[in-house]
This record gives C-alpha cells, structure tokens and sequence, in this order.
C-alpha cells in the first residue's frame, strides 16, 4: 500500500539548507496499525505530511497504492486525500460554528457525492464513534474527547483507505484518550490502516509495528511482540 | 465543490457574522441606494420637464429670431442679450396662407407693473393673438378670451392668470370687467385663466397678463417685430414636411439663398424634446456616475473584510484542504461569501432607495403640489444588481486567491 525508499525532506530557509528527513525507507501493507514515534523535531510530522500527500519530498521515491507522488499534479493529490485518506489532529481542527453533522460533511463536498446521497454517510459515521445523539449540536459545545470522536468520523465519512493520527490523545484526558484510541483500534480490527504519530511510546505501543525516527532517520522499525496495548491501559 | 455546497457555507459564514457582514456591505448599500434615487429622480425629472413641454400644445413648431451657426444650436437671441427683428407681420400672414399650417402665433413679450387699486405686481405679459388659447391650451376659467375682432381693433383687453387675479383682486372680487393698470395703460379683464404651474422658460403662468399682440406693440413696447412665433401643424401634414416649408417660406421672405444664413431658427415640438431629453439623461447619467464612486469604496472595504477573514479563518482553510478542497475551491468559497455580501447589499440599496424615492415622490407631489410621476426604472434596479455582483467579484478574487495559496501544513499550525 505505502512503499517509501531514500525519502528525503528538505527546506531551504533563506539560503540555509535543513535537512528534515534523509534515507528513510519503508513499506506498509494494507491493514497494518503503525505508529511513528520520535522526540520533538525528530522529523515525524514532516514524514506524516509527505505521507498524506500535504507535502511533497526533495528526493526519493514516495508510492502510494504504487502511484508515484511525482506523476501526480496538486489536484490529483486532494483527490486522493479526499477519497482514500482520513485526518485526525492532535487540535481537532473542528469548525465550532458548524454541529456535528455539518462537520462531517465537509469532505463530502469536494468528492461531489449529491446531497440527496450524504445523510447515510454521516449518519454511518457519527453513529460508529458513538455520537448519534449528537448529530445536530454545535461541534463548539462538545467535550475535547466527543471533539475528537467528531473528527475521527469526519476522518472515517469517505470510508478511506488510510487513516492518519497526529497526537490524537495529546489534548484529551486519560478517559477521553482512552475512548479514541479505542475508536481507533476498533477502526483498525475493521480492515482500516492507522499511521499513528505520537511522541510517546506509551502511546505508540497501541500498534502493532512501531518505527522510531531520530534526527531524520529510521532509527528502528519494529513488530511489537507483546500483545498490543489496549484502551484500558490507557489509565495507567 | 457544487455550487449549491459553496452557497451554504456563504450563508453559514454570513450568518455567523451578521453584524459584520451588514457593516461591510453599508458601502455597497449607501453607493446602490444613491444610484437608484438619483436614476429614479432623474427620470422623474425628464418625465416632468418634458411634460411641461408637451403640455404647452400639440403638433407645435417654434420659430424664433437669430439663427443657427453652421448648424450647431445657439441660445435664444432674446437670452443672449441680443435684439433680433427678423420675424414680422408678413412672415406670418405669409405662414397662414401654408395649407400644411393650422394656425400662426406670433407673440412679444415684456415686464411691467400690473395695478388695481393699492394692489400692484410686476408680471410678464405677452401680446399675442386669438389663436394662442387654442393653440397653447390656455383655458379661460372665468369670462373669455380676446377675440380677433380684439386684436384688429387694437382693443384694450386682457386675460390674466390665476395667481395674477387673485393678488390683484383677492378672492372676494370678479375680476371680469375690472379695469387693471399694464405699464400705465389701461386694460379691461375679459377672463381669468385657469391654473397652469411653471412654464418651460421657468415662467409662472398663473402670473400672466395676455393682451392683443397690436396693443402691446403699438401701445406698450413700441415695436413691429415679434419674438416668437408658433406654428401649430396641420396634423394631415408629416411634421418634417412642416418644418421644412417653414424654413423655405422665410428663406423667401428674408431673401435668403442658403440655409446657414438663415435669421431665423424652427425647432419641432420633438426637436426641443429631444435635446432636454438627451441634456436630463446625460446629467442622469453624471450624477449616478458620481454616485457609483461611492461602490468603489464600498468594494475596497469589502476586500479589506475579507482580507481579515482570510486570516482569521487560516485553519480553517487548511483543515479544507487537507480533506480535499483545492485551490479551485477554496477561490469559489470566499469569491461567493464576498458576492453574497455585495448582493444582498444590493438588494438592500434597491429596497432603500425605493423607500426614498416613493418619500421624494410622495412629498413633491402632494406636500409641494407639483405634477412629479412616480418613475422606478427597471433597467436602474437589474443594473444595480449586476453591479453589486460584480463589486464583489472584482474586490473579492485577490483575497480568495491569498486563502488558495496558503500552504495547508502552515495554516493547520496556524494561531
């Protein structure tokens, strides 16, 4: 599904050259839970980027679903982000204005599936997070956990491929963080891939695989042979 | 993104801010309210000013002294200062004899004290003939107007207007067969005119004093030209054809063997028209122009809002982007937020000026008592719309193209 060889990130500041991310390479196969953990300014996030296709790498070879990120143009790439992918922030990225409904909707408008058609889709989602009661209540009135349930079913509406996680937990207490990871987990034994990215390898152990980046490379990539966490050890 | 789905999000985002949005859109209201008043009373102003032209008869030709210079139109010799005596009594008798004219009016004019008893007031009186009442649809309310017999016997006889009598005489007093004072001459009343308003020339007609056009020649200004003459045409006649024979039967008069030398000047009816047509829209049109720089402004305040909105809702922006929104979309989104702006703004200005233009109306017509139509130009109200559209689309692509360019990555990290 993923296959990453030689990825390099670079940003050139001004003159300066910062290298972000140098001779990473992996692959990841449909199904798979993955974590991607490392300290701050590690590089993750700049890797979670490229592999959502919101940015694109310097040098070396980024395939998803064997399409190359180079032969694709911008507008291929939102459509691909748009029908195969799913986002959730560490900041939710709620709009407050809009109810839960109206949120979720919101990918539905660029894949220009018909009005009539998007009440099932939502209803689908809202409802698998556990918030059916809630469709129509303004997204500023919810709790930070039922914020992120919210955007994990604007993540899950398009019935992606793929679903990526930012810190999902980093702004949610344990009971909340314990609910998401639970969604996502669930998410997971559904047949979804989950990239997860976390600065915590508490956290990270929720998956099944974890790769660590330092200093912008792969430092180790690796099964967790334990049994894998599970929502309840979230409390701990 | 349907258009429908951008629509809703503009609603949503107009909503949220109504106070905003109304603030912003105040320009475009104030400029579309102005325009559309100014077109509405302006077209009300033609209307008025060429009724009264209309309203002075049918079918009517004037012939006045001094001509044209090389076919450009000069102002009245009489305005100018300039006494011209090309105009005489056998150019009239010479125009009654045309089968294509119904009848010739000459007239002369002047100022003078009009007296009865410790009641006096300086009027315009015109000489003229019988013709003239007919001819200029001047009704006689009270008594009668002079006849031909009148004008031939050199009769001293007078008509006045409404306003006239009742200065001169009150409302208790008939007027009809008092004598009255003109410049120290003596004029008995035959009849009193019913009301007419303000003439073409800015005359009050209801101050008129009308006597025979030989009294007030011989007796008053000491002249035997005349200032004007009106032609009412023969209506079995093309009024061009008219105009025409006019033009030849002076030409031979005046022993004058081209046109450009021609002391004389025939307008139509429809001549005059439509040059104080042309004149009112072309000022219309000036002013509304001078209205519409206040759209402008309007405009450069709404780009400014949308500007802030930009960056207020950078997040917002890319969190779109990265569920899929293009840049194609995220234009189509803020263009159609600041063209809802300027639209509803414009369907305010079209409800506000229609508001001040039925007030404008209602006031001149029944407070001030002048003959004002109510005018509500169509072509004022789908121009307005155009317009307001438009100013949102040319002031609202450069911030819709500022959010399409933002880098989602950034605007998610956005504070």
């Amino acid at each position: 599904m993923i296959e990453v060889k030689n990825l390099e990130k670079t940003y050139d500041d001004d003159g300066t050259a910062t290298v972000a991310l140098q001779g990473v390479s992996f692959s990841i196969d449909k199904g798979e839970f993955v974590s991607i953990v490392g300290p701050s300014g590690s590089g993750k996030s700049t890797l979670l980027h490229i592999l959502s296709f919101l940015d694109r790498p310097t040098g070396g070879r980024y395939a998803f679903f064997d399409k190359s990120i180079d032969e694709l143009t911008d507008k291929q790439l939102a459509v691909i982000r748009n029908k195969q992918m799913g986002f959730v922030f560490q900041a939710f990225n709620l709009l407050s204005r809009l109810t839960v409904y109206e949120n979720v909707e919101i990918p539905l408008f660029y894949a220009n599936i018909a009005p009539s058609q998007r009440a099932k889709h939502i209803e689908h989602a809202v409802a698998s997070v556990g918030l059916a009661e809630k469709l129509y209540v303004e997204a500023g009135k919810l709790s930070g956990g039922q914020k992120q349930r919210v955007a994990i079913a604007r993540a899950l509406v398009m019935s992606p491929d793929i679903i990526f996680a930012d810190e999902p937990t980093g702004n949610l207490d344990s009971q909340s963080g314990a609910q998401v990871m639970g969604i996502l987990d669930d998410l997971n034994k559904n047949g979804h891939t989950i990239i997860l990215v976390t600065h915590e390898t508490y956290t990270a152990e929720f998956a099944d695989r974890i790769i660590r980046i330092k200093d912008g490379r792969v430092e180790s990539d690796e099964k967790v042979h334990k049994p894998r966490r599970t929502a309840k050890e979230f409390f701990k | 993104m349907r258009f429908r789905d951008s629509l809703k999000t503009a609603t949503a985002s107009f909503k949220h801010g109504k106070m905003r949005s109304f603030l912003t859109m105040l320009g475009i209201v104030i400029g579309i309210a102005s325009v559309i008043v100014l077109m509405a009373v302006g077209q009300s102003a033609q209307d008025y000013i060429l009724g009264q032209v209309q309203g002075i008869g049918s079918n009517l030709i004037f012939i006045i002294p001094g001509g044209t210079n090389n076919g450009r139109f000069q102002s009245p010799a009489q305005s100018q200062g300039i006494v011209i005596t090309s105009l005489v009594q056998n150019d009239v008798d010479s125009l009654s004899r045309e089968p294509s004219i119904s009848a010739v009016v000459p007239l002369v004019s002047g100022q003078a004290d009009a007296v009865y008893g410790d009641n006096d007031l300086t009027v315009t009186y015109q000489g003229t003939t019988a013709d003239f009442f007919p001819v200029r649809n001047f009704v006689v309310a009270k008594g009668y107007p002079f006849t031909a017999n009148d004008v031939i016997s050199d009769n001293h006889v007078v008509v006045i207007g409404s306003d006239l009598a009742n200065t001169l005489f009150g409302p208790n007093i008939n007027p009809i067969g008092k004598n009255i004072l003109l410049k120290t001459t003596s004029f008995r009343v035959v009849g009193v005119l019913g009301p007419k308003g303000t003439g073409p020339g800015g005359v009050n007609q209801d101050d008129l004093a009308l006597v025979p056009v030989t009294v007030a020649q011989n007796q008053m200004l000491g002249i035997t030209y005349f200032n004007m003459v009106f032609a009412s045409a023969n209506p079995a006649y093309d009024i061009s054809f008219v105009k025409s024979r006019i033009q030849s039967v002076l030409e031979r008069n005046h022993g004058i063997t081209t046109s450009n030398k021609d002391d004389f000047t025939v307008e139509t009816q429809q001549d005059i028209l439509s040059i104080l047509g042309s004149i009112t829209s072309v000022l219309t049109l000036f002013l509304a122009a001078i209205a519409s720089i206040s759209l402008v402004v309007g405009g450069v305040g709404i780009m400014n809002i949308m500007l802030v909105s930009v960056i207020e809702r950078t997040r917002e922006i890319g969190l779109r982007k990265s569920v899929g929104a293009t840049e194609g979309d995220i234009v189509q989104q803020f263009l159609m937020e600041s063209v809802m702006i300027t639209f509803v703004g414009g369907l305010i200005g079209i409800a506000a000026g229609a508001i001040v233009v039925t007030a404008a109306w209602f006031i001149i017509s029944h407070i001030l008592a002048i003959a004002w139509t109510f005018e509500f130009p169509l072509t004022a109200v789908f121009l307005a719309v155009g317009v307001s559209a438009g100013t949102g689309l040319v002031f609202g692509i450069y911030p819709a193209r500022q959010a399409a360019k933002k880098n989602p990555i950034e605007a998610l990290r956005y504070e």
